[in-house]
């Protein structure tokens, strides 16, 4: 039978369409049921025995939920108790349209076999379907087909020979008007929680309930703390008129009343609103959409440099006091949240604050990531719950309720065990983390693999030349390698070999689109998360020593002053001779070919030769990068020395830059900017490149004011000065200051990111100070280079394209989702080495270190430990003691506590502790030594017996 | 158009038995053949009716859009008239056959519709000067079997009447800017007053007398024809010659006293026919093509 629908929809040009789609109706739409015998169905899903012990419902049964309980509930449905529900199309399909996260989930849970989920197509049933009556909204029209559908499984399972068993079907439905239309109808239907609540046997589950509006808890003092959000319609036409902005809400990961709103606009257009105090957040979560209203000129502020943490109920009234404080710096456009445009609530991980009340069922959840207001939830498991890392969901959040209102999802393990933390930092930084699915991992290559004939006619045979790959120790994913010889007309022929990835993941399978959502290989202390499975990463990928892999080769013909000749690309198969460790081998081995210059005849052996020619062209073509304006910055790179039994933290060391890392990377800029202009000569309109932005001149005001502060002078009109002049910055009696520069210049800089040549015009690499840049050299640990081999691929003529690779809206995306992953993976890594380093201090208990200061805040300073490589901020004031006299001054900046100033690069003595006080937010506490300040430092601590206690210990 | 062939002796036959009040297939002068109608034929348009009189038959579907208005009329909407002669008609249409007569066909529609006295164009304006619906109207001729313009005219009226226009309302925001908004409702929906809607009547002189509907054969014996727009009042709204022969003004009033007389006597029945189809909602069994 068939049946249209109709409806009519406003296209983006204002005009009205009418849409009609067919639909067609069917017989043979089976129920789903064991105990069904009408049904002329293969195999059913539903079970016969169905026994949940109810005080409500006594007899099997099972349960229709409707779209907000699917919607709302379900952390429940997730629960394994819950089983044998039907879940119509309705339902589905609504979810679908109103959260994607969600209709995700409840489709994980139908596909699992155990949970015994049934989709009843009721739209598409004879009997079910129901068409839209004049005067009847969309909800009301999907509410009365729930009910239908209900009424119709009622009857098919009475006329069946299950009405013996006496089973039934129950209709879970939370709106009021609905169930009670149910009711009339002769339906068994109950709220979700008087449901959840008469399973006597499962009491763990109320706690996973999420809290519905209508249930306004007494908890909530009656006053109203927010005002009201404006409805979308108004928000809509506010952002069309121009007086509201559109942008993503980020809270301030240091102070909890302030928030920026970042508007994009076009081109430089983008603005960022700054937003102050509770009202003005009004309620808007980090990472909301959200619409703002700008405030009048004279209500903007500055924003505070002051650092809060949300403590309680008492100290809502902080902003105001900041007030007077704000007229110094630049005022910034400030607004307020008038509207929430899209929420995007995710899962929390945090940890429970047990509340005083002992038997109270209310408590307040805090998340582990600060920019997230705290989370009231309800829970009986309280004392369980202490002391672990659990997620929650936030439900909602009443106007008249200071934090927003969630419910407990899982518990993830004891706070503080390694496990635990590491997967609350993986979840926490949005990690795709998952053991990859069955579906990716069909399309591995078959093992035992080999080299087939096809390949090697398709593919130039450079398996004679003596190419060797250079690596970390204990590196399993070897993705490049080298090599270098003599050409008969005295140039040198180098080429870059690259493992062929792309050749194992084809567009589109269900390998390359994990991969392309994983983005990039995440390396935490200690742990590797791959982007592609282990078979290609560690093994047909990796160019190991004497195996035939292939690879993407990209040579030089180069004279001996490093100019290039001549370039071109090749799909190859090599046998790489040797593996070198960066680190220990090969440093060695330059070492020793420094000594050998006196007598260079003694060992003349092709790697040798091979790698004295790599080493003199690096060096040239490093030489003229440098001499083009490339910069060489500093960031303090930590390595843990790990116990091999406990994998404990025993050592904590900052790495240390070895000169002869620089050679391969030397070469592999090369071949990224090689490749870059190829890709890009050829797709001008869909080449992923990568840039650096140069950072506008604002940012460089605090390098400028702290190198200054020691009359040195940094000029940063271009690249190559601020290169240069940061080769000029010493000081003599401070050894470490240059350092010290060029960490905080570091921080001057914008992120690099990749994007689609199409859809920009600004390439230039203002690090690298290349007018062109990609990634290509390293597809095993990132999605970039894997799409770049594609492109060069297609370029040589040794692969086809497909059309999303010519697509540069889609590829845009892309580029979007891997600056995001590769983002976060920095993120998840500097969280990862933070835990350890707390995990090492908690073995080493309290130390006393010398260290720099790196910013000055208004209550704080920042403090560098160059030992360790971390940093930690030593506050001047704190709650429980009157706080010393503090001025701060904007210009320096510098900071005077009581009698002493404080001016960035100043040394200081600290002592550093672990404070576990708070398990969730264990830190590195830092106390003032030295200088002696009274009442602010603290004595030196004796160590002797605590390092005795921690050898003891061990 | 479609033409047939027409022996003398059959012309003679032709025009004795027309003379005497009596055509080839029994009818009387001013005697339509069967005819019948359908509405909501057609589901992704507005509105359509489907017409068959004897074995012509034709397709109107309306689309309505929102456009600018005229600039001489900004508070009024306005209509479009395609008329597609289908090569299924008839295989003359075939290639660019039916070219010639869709522009004439369309031309006359236009000039016998697009004015206030026949549709209410007012009501078809959202905001003045800026937006207003505007109704393609969009025949198709399945079967040519003479009297094209009547059954055109009929289907029209027809499918006017079974338009339904989503209801728009126009928000203004704080700086006046316009938005046009949609209900959500797809029931709520506007209707066209269709009362003054003409009907076209088509007067084929043949001999001394006229007739209406003429057949092929009548209009291959037929000298002029005469259009003639008519309102159920009677009104003539439009009155065009067709046809290579003259006519003199004698036979033109007379025609034109006829064509009215038929005109008026054609739309009550039609009138209360939609209506009752109307009334029948969706327990209606549709009939369609194959029917």
């Amino acid at each position: 039978m068939l049946k249209s629908k109709t409806f009519v929809k406003k296209t983006r040009s204002g005009g009205v369409l009418k849409i009609v789609r067919e639909h067609y109706l069917r017989d043979d739409i089976w129920c789903g049921s064991e105990v069904c015998t009408e049904c002329k169905q293969e195999s059913t899903v539903l079970q016969r025995d169905t026994c949940i012990e109810s005080n409500l419902c006594a007899y099997p049964h099972y349960l229709i939920p409707d779209t907000n309980v699917v919607l709302h509930q379900i952390d429940v449905l997730e629960d394994p108790v819950i089983r044998n529900v039907i879940i119509l199309q309705t339902v589905l399909q609504e979810v679908r349209h109103r959260s994607a996260p969600v209709y995700k989930r409840i489709k994980d849970i139908i596909h699992e076999k155990e949970k015994h989920f049934y989709t009843f197509t009721n739209e598409h049933h004879r009997e079910t379907f129901i068409e839209r009556e004049p005067g009847e909204s969309a909800n009301d029209r999907n509410d009365r087909a729930i009910r239908v559908a209900a009424t119709w499984y009622t009857q098919h399972l009475k006329t069946s020979e299950s009405a013996a068993d006496g089973l039934k079907v129950v209709l879970l439905t939370n709106d009021q008007g609905n169930k009670q239309k149910a009711a009339e109808s002769g339906l068994l239907v109950f709220k979700c929680e008087e449901y959840i609540k008469s399973l006597i046997a499962n009491p763990e589950l109320v706690d996973r309930l999420a809290l519905t509006n209508d249930e306004k808890n007494e908890i909530t003092s009656s006053k109203v703390l927010f005002p009201e959000h404006l409805p979308l319609s108004r928000i809509q036409a506010g952002i069309k008129s121009g007086s509201f902005l559109q942008g993503t809400f980020r809270a301030s990961r240091d102070n909890y009343l302030e928030a920026t709103v970042f508007v994009p606009g076009e081109g430089e257009d983008s603005t960022e609103v700054l937003l102050q105090g509770l009202q003005n957040l009004n309620r808007a979560v980090h990472q909301d959409v959200v619409a703002v209203q700008l405030l009048p000129r004279d209500h903007w502020v500055a924003p505070s440099s002051v650092v809060l943490q949300d403590e309680g109920m008492a100290k809502d009234e902080n902003p105001e006091e900041e007030e007077e404080e704000k007229a110094v710096t630049a005022k910034k456009p400030t607004g307020k949240v008038v509207g929430i445009i899209k929420r995007n609530w995710r899962p929390f991980c945090g940890m429970l604050n047990v509340s005083q009340i002992k038997e109270s069922t209310r408590h307040l959840f805090t998340p582990a990531d600060r920019r997230i207001p705290r989370i009231r939830i309800e829970t009986r498991q309280a004392s369980t719950l202490a002391g672990q890392r659990i997620m929650v969901a936030i439900d909602g959040w009443p106007k008249d309720s200071r934090y927003p209102n969630g419910h407990f999802v899982r518990s993830l393990g004891g706070a503080g065990e390694k496990d635990t933390e590491e997967e609350v930092l993986l979840l926490e930084h949005d990690v795709p983390h998952q053991a990859f699915s069955q579906a990716v991992l069909s399309f591995l290559p078959k093992m035992p693999w080999a080299i087939t004939p096809e390949d090697m006619k398709q593919r130039q045979d450079l398996r004679q030349l003596t190419v060797c790959s250079v690596d970390p120790p204990g590196c399993t994913d070897i993705d490049d390698a080298l090599h270098c010889r003599e050409l008969d007309n005295g140039n040198l022929e180098v080429g870059v070999h690259i493992a062929d990835v792309s050749h194992f993941i084809r567009p589109g399978n269900a390998l390359d689109k994990e991969a392309a959502n994983r983005g990039t290989t995440v390396y935490l202390c200690g742990k590797r998360i791959d982007m592609v499975p282990e078979l290609l990463s560690s093994n047909l990928c990796s160019l190991r020593s004497n195996v035939e892999r292939l690879a993407f080769s990209c040579i030089w013909e180069m004279n001996h002053e490093a100019e290039i000749l001549k370039t071109w690309f090749t799909k190859s198969i090599i046998n790489s001779k040797v593996k070198h460790n960066k680190n220990h081998d090969l440093f060695a081995y330059l070492l020793y070919l420094s000594q050998m210059r006196i007598d260079d005849t003694t060992m003349n052996d092709d790697i040798t030769k091979s790698l004295r020619g790599l080493n003199k062209l690096a060096k040239i073509l490093k030489r003229r990068r440098i001499e083009n304006g490339a910069l060489t910055l500093s960031s303090l790179e930590v390595r843990f020395h790990i116990d091999s039994e406990t994998h404990d933290p025993i050592d904590l060391q900052t790495k240390e830059l070895m000169e002869t890392n620089s050679m391969v990377e030397e070469f592999m800029l090369l071949a990224n900017i090689s490749v870059a202009q190829k890709i890009y000569d050829e797709f001008s309109e869909c080449a992923l490149l990568r840039k650096h932005p140069a950072p506008p001149p604002s940012n460089y005001d605090i390098l400028i004011k702290a190198a200054k502060s020691k009359n040195v002078a940094i000029h940063t009109d271009s690249a190559k000065a601020l290169a240069d002049s940061l080769d000029m910055a010493t000081v003599d009696s401070f050894p470490y200051f240059n350092t010290l520069l060029r960490i905080l210049a570091t921080r001057c800089m914008m992120q690099a990111v990749y994007f689609c040549s199409g859809m920009d015009s600004d390439f230039h690499h203002y690090g690298l100070a290349s007018p062109i840049y990609t990634h290509f050299t390293s597809p095993i640990r990132r999605y970039s280079d894997i799409i770049v081999h594609r492109l060069l691929a297609v370029a040589i003529g040794a692969d086809s394209t497909y059309p999303d690779l010519m697509d540069k809206h889609k590829q845009s995306a892309l580029c979007n989702n891997l600056n995001y992953r590769h983002k976060m993976a920095q993120y998840a890594q500097r969280a990862s080495v933070a835990f350890h380093t707390q995990l090492f201090f908690k073995t080493r208990g309290v130390l006393n270190e010398e260290g720099f200061v790196l910013f000055v805040r208004k209550n704080a300073i920042i403090v560098l430990i160059p030992k360790f490589g971390m940093e930690g901020t030593v506050f001047f004031d704190s709650k429980d003691k009157t706080a010393p006299n503090l001025v701060f001054d904007e210009e320096g900046p510098t900071l005077t506590v009581e009698q002493h100033t404080f001016h960035i690069f100043d040394k200081v003595k600290v002592t550093i502790s672990l404070d576990a006080s708070n398990i969730q937010h264990q830190k590195i506490r830092m106390a003032l030594i030295d200088p002696v300040i009274s009442g602010v430092s603290v004595p030196a601590e004796d160590l002797e017996p605590q390092s005795k206690k921690s050898k003891l210990d061990r | 158009m479609a033409t047939v062939q027409v022996s003398e002796a059959e012309k003679v036959y032709i025009l004795h038995g027309i003379r005497d009040d009596l055509r080839v297939d029994g009818r009387g002068c001013e005697d339509y053949r069967h005819m019948e109608t359908e509405t909501d034929v057609v589901s992704n348009t507005d509105g359509s009716a489907k017409v068959t009189l004897g074995h012509t038959a034709v397709l109107v579907g309306i689309k309505a859009e929102i456009r600018k208005p005229r600039p001489m009329l900004p508070d009024e909407g306005y209509l479009e008239f395609f008329v597609d002669c289908s090569a299924n008609a008839t295989p003359e249409f075939e290639g660019r056959g039916g070219e010639e007569l869709g522009t004439e066909l369309s031309n006359t529609l236009y000039k016998v519709f697009n004015n206030k006295h026949s549709v209410d164009l007012k009501s078809l304006c959202i905001s003045a000067g800026e937006h207003c619906w505007v109704l393609y109207v969009d025949v198709l001729l399945l079967q040519c079997d003479g009297n094209l313009y009547d059954a055109i005219s009929i289907a029209i009226k027809a499918a006017l009447f079974n338009t339904k226009i989503p209801r728009v309302h126009i928000s203004t925001d704080d700086e006046g800017g316009k938005e046009i908004e949609l209900s959500d409702d797809p029931f709520d929906c506007m209707r066209l007053n269709v009362e003054n809607v003409p009907c076209i009547v088509t007067l084929c002189k043949v001999g001394h007398r006229h007739v209406v509907d003429a057949t092929l054969q009548e209009k291959a014996c037929s000298v002029a024809s005469l259009i003639i727009s008519v309102t159920h009042k009677g009104t003539v709204t439009c009155l065009r010659k067709v046809g290579g022969g003259s006519l003199d003004p004698e036979s033109i009033f007379e025609m034109t006293e006829a064509g009215k007389r038929v005109g008026k006597a054609l739309h009550t029945p039609l009138m209360n026919l939609l209506k009752q189809e109307e009334s029948l909602g969706k327990t209606r069994q549709k009939v369609g093509f194959l029917g």
